[in-house]
């Protein structure tokens, strides 16, 4: 141990800037500028930006209530039930009160139909859809769609919990451009403290959604409205004819509405809770799902963005092109990297590894520090977290990264987003067929 | 001619054999009903069922004894299907009149279990209607009174032995007056059946809609929804159908359907309203009633059981004995407290006793020949008497005291903190005034007072006490 650090110690004394560059590059390239460096300053743009357009979106808020429009909520899915009289309550508390409740039971198998009848019978729910046959999360998203009266659709997932104000901030974007299409909420989560999967899982919603899609909102280049909190403007759905099969319908209708010439938005103080899995097992098939279809849609269904035609658009460019290079390339990046440094600083290796954890980690001690003051305001207290961060080197940099590279090779090469049960068989048999 | 040898007709309507008379009713034409007391039976020959109906109803439905129980019997020259209303409120049938030998043994049983009936009138209609039904079923050896599935009867079933007495408007009264006999003991009841019934006014013709939960329009749409496969595209089957054929296009990527659950199914059904344009799957069904036009929800209609019943030892009594008043009607009489409140007062009085050691005396007073009184008297002049009666007793004892009845022909009176020789005084000055008062008002009645009055023991319970009071009054 002490030799170790001995050691160490002498190869930390032989580092110049040039060296260091030569041995930490990725680091430096892709983490420490696009992941802090460009991040911190888009955030401080963002801050200045909010300020000087507070008045602005005041006079938004102030338009929403004055036109008042009906607001359709849908929330499809399979034995939600045990959730949605939690849900129904909560919504019937929100500050945004012209709404209607659709939930449409995609053939659950528990007692879902009997409570969302009940409840719509109460009156908590305006509209319950029981369909007996499954037909996958897409399909009941639009079947609720498809009976939704309002002009503005919001779609929630029924686990989740939503602050008082969510609807009421998620729809003011609307208000602020014309040109917004779709807005994706704030997703938080909300089992944090329930094990260390969780806590980890925590930091990462921080780091990739509240801080990730503010930058990217900023940008213009925002690309998934999270199925758990989306709001969109009812004609544009209509135009796209609602969701296409999943699994990743989420960020497929997301570039759907850019396509169509729209801008996306992120609201940040809509504020949203998920559970999330709390199991390493659970994890790894939740990210398999995630994963694979960001090369389904990006690379398969609309590679045609990153193809310069008369539809091109160049934020949708960007949108896409950074998506694939700073998650499926940079990847496999790694693994040239880590091939390098084994192949020709196979002697430096241990202290280039130690390295590497001492430059992630400080990283992300200092970026969560100072994220958390544009933080506008937290469920849980930062400081719970602090003890944990050390964890997430390993659980980013080897877990996440194993995971991601399996589902990029399984999906690359044996389209294995086709077999997940996640859809029924009868639909996903046809999106295989068709390549979509 | 045959008959001619063996039956005698002693006028249009009447035949003779033997002897015993009958009413013979034939060819449409009715005798005047009141003739049929001074006969043995009635025969009617069935030619058309809706005269049979027409002329048993009448006959059962007369409020002379004479005439309601007498037996009935329906003469079948042809096969023909039985009516079951018709065949329950009959004694039987026979095929033709030299059959009617075979008939006497019931005619006879019949009239002698007629004879030993002691039939009062009765104070309201209610307790008439009771003393006919269970006259006509202990008369009739009848053990089970059924319900008869009836499509004309408002309650989808009836009693024709109660039918007989009610406008087809008003037959859920016959269930109530059925519910009030067995309350008075006199019924068994068993479960047999339940009917929904309108909430405003008891009428059964509904018409059953389905209906918007929101609105109540039941002019609504159902429709079957659609998934395709391919696209996800999830609508009613009309987003689907086009102008030119009947094949299905979907709306979002334009192919056509080919093959139920290959690239579409249908996973639900959804209804559409026209009136308010809301969708839903759950409708609400409304019953919509056509005698009163009110159109509420299935649940708001009123459910009434259907029983079959009984005739107790105690309505076999009450039969041969007479059935004057329901204690609702002896509830009813001005002055009064109900027996059960009696019995709490008393009950108060005696622990009142205990502390005081005063003297109270509890006194009853029975009408001997009630019977005999009742059916001389009309139903409104037995209400009068009633009446007359508290308010001669009541001049008599203190504001303080209470009368009740503990049945039509026996009140019992409470008389307080007075001495007991006194009570006893006083018992005896209200028998006076009272057959005075009867005499006063009828000039041939003649009505037997009886009284018991007692000292009230406070060591006692109350039911103890009174149940010795009452015992020879039973
Ligand atoms: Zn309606
Ligand atoms: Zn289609
Ligand atoms: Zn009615």
């Amino acid at each position: 141990m002490e030799g170790i650090l001995d050691s160490y110690m002498r190869f930390l004394a032989t580092l110049t800037p040039a060296y260091f560059f030569e041995l930490f590059w990725f680091y430096f390239v892709f983490e420490f500028i696009r992941y802090f460096f460009l991040e911190f300053i888009v955030l401080n743009l963002y801050k200045i930006k909010s300020w000087t357009q507070r008045d602005k979106k005041e006079d938004a808020r102030r338009r929403l209530f004055l036109e008042n429009p009906l607001v359709s909520i849908l929330i499809p899915g399979k034995n939600e039930g045990k959730h949605l009289y939690k849900l129904a309550n909560s919504l019937s508390e929100q500050t945004y009160k012209n709404i209607e409740i659709i939930v449409v039971d995609d053939g659950s198998d528990d007692e879902t139909p009997i409570i969302g009848r009940s409840l719509e019978k109460a009156g908590l729910i305006d509209t319950f859809i029981r369909n007996e046959l499954r037909g996958g999360k897409a399909s009941a998203a639009n079947c609720a769609l498809r009976f939704a009266k309002g002009k503005y659709i919001i779609h929630l997932d029924a686990d989740c919990s939503y602050d008082n104000d969510a609807m009421e901030k998620i729809l003011i974007p609307f208000f602020m451009d014309n040109r917004v299409g779709g807005v994706g909420g704030n997703v938080s989560v909300r089992n944090y403290n329930e094990s260390l999967v969780t806590t980890l899982q925590g930091i990462e919603y921080f780091n990739t959604i509240t801080t990730g899609r503010t930058v990217t909102s900023y940008l213009g280049i925002y690309r998934i409205i999270s199925g758990a909190f989306g709001a969109f403007r009812a004609d544009v759905l209509d135009q796209l004819k609602g969701w296409d099969i999943g699994p990743g319908l989420d960020g497929d209708i997301t570039v759907k509405i850019r396509k169509k010439g729209y801008k996306i938005a992120f609201a940040e103080d809509a504020n949203c809770l998920t559970s999330v899995p709390n199991t390493f097992k659970k994890l790894i098939k939740q990210r398999l799902r995630w994963d694979k279809s960001l090369v389904r849609f990006r690379m398969r269904k609309h590679r045609d963005i990153l193809i310069p035609n008369q539809s091109f658009k160049f934020s949708n460019f960007i949108s896409a092109f950074e998506n694939i290079t700073y998650n499926v390339l940079l990847n496999f990046k790694w693994y040239v990297y880590l091939g390098i440094m084994l192949t020709y600083y196979r002697p430096l290796f241990l202290n280039i590894f130690i390295t590497n954890i001492l430059l992630y980690t400080t990283t992300n001690y200092v970026k969560f520090v100072v994220y958390s003051l544009y933080r506008p305001k937290a469920h849980v207290s930062m400081s719970y977290f602090l003890v944990y961060l050390p964890c997430m080197v390993l659980y980013y940099g080897m877990y996440l990264r194993a995971v991601r590279t399996v589902a990029y090779l399984q999906e690359f090469f044996f389209k294995k987003s086709y077999q997940d049960p996640w859809n029924p068989r009868k639909t996903s048999i046809h999106g295989e067929y068709l390549g979509i | 001619m045959k008959h001619f040898e063996t039956h005698n007709y002693k006028s249009n309507f009447v035949l003779e054999q033997g002897q015993y008379s009958y009413v013979y009713i034939r060819n449409f034409e009715i005798p005047p009903l009141e003739e049929i007391a001074d006969h043995d039976a009635v025969v009617i020959e069935v030619k058309n069922l809706d005269f049979v109906r027409l002329i048993v109803n009448a006959v059962r439905s007369n409020l002379d004894p004479d005439i309601y129980l007498t037996p009935i019997f329906l003469l079948k020259k042809d096969v023909l299907d039985d009516v079951p209303y018709i065949e329950e409120l009959v004694d039987g049938s026979i095929k033709s009149l030299d059959d009617l030998g075979f008939v006497n043994k019931e005619i006879d049983k019949i009239n002698i279990r007629k004879n030993s009936l002691n039939i009062t009138s009765s104070v309201s209609f209610e307790a008439q209607v009771i003393t006919k039904l269970i006259a006509l079923m202990y008369v009739r050896e009848l053990k089970v009174l059924n319900p008869i599935p009836d499509k004309y009867s408002n309650l989808y079933y009836s009693f024709p032995f109660m039918a007989i007495n009610f406008e087809e408007k008003e037959e859920h009264l016959a269930l109530k007056i059925l519910n009030l006999a067995e309350e008075e003991g006199m019924l068994r009841s068993e479960y047999f059946d339940r009917v929904y019934l309108c909430s405003s006014c008891s009428g059964s013709h509904m018409s059953y809609r389905e209906v918007c939960p929101k609105c109540s329009s039941s002019n609504t749409t159902p429709d079957d929804i659609i998934h395709h496969f391919p696209c996800g595209y999830v609508g009613p089957m009309k987003d689907f159908s086009n102008e030119i054929d009947d094949k299905l296009d979907c709306p979002k990527c334009n192919k056509r359907l080919r093959h139920i659950g290959v690239d579409y199914d249908k996973p639900s059904v959804i209804h559409h309203c026209n009136n308010c344009s809301h969708n839903f799957q759950d409708y609400n069904v409304n019953a919509k009633c056509m005698s009163c036009h009110t159109d509420r929800s299935v649940e708001t209609l009123k459910a009434h059981d259907i029983k079959t019943y009984r005739l107790t030892k105690k309505g076999e009594l009450a039969a041969i004995k007479g059935f004057t008043s329901t204690s609702k009607d002896i509830e009813d009489v001005v002055g009064t407290v109900k027996y059960d409140t009696f019995k709490t007062m008393l009950k108060y009085e005696i622990e009142r006793l205990k502390q005081t050691l005063g003297d109270s005396n509890l006194c009853a007073i029975h009408i001997g020949n009630s019977s005999q009184v009742y059916s001389k008297l009309g139903s409104e002049l037995q209400r009068g008497v009633f009446k007359d009666l508290v308010s001669v007793i009541r001049s008599n004892i203190r504001s303080s005291d209470v009368i009740a009845f503990w049945s039509s022909s026996t009140i019992v009176v409470s008389m307080n903190d007075i001495p007991h020789k006194i009570a006893l005084r006083i018992t005896g000055e209200m028998v006076e005034l009272l057959s005075e008062l009867i005499k006063s008002s009828f000039d041939d009645l003649e009505v037997n007072f009886e009284t018991k009055t007692v000292a009230l023991d406070y060591r006692k319970p109350h039911e103890m006490q009174l149940r010795e009071l009452l015992a020879e009054f039973d």
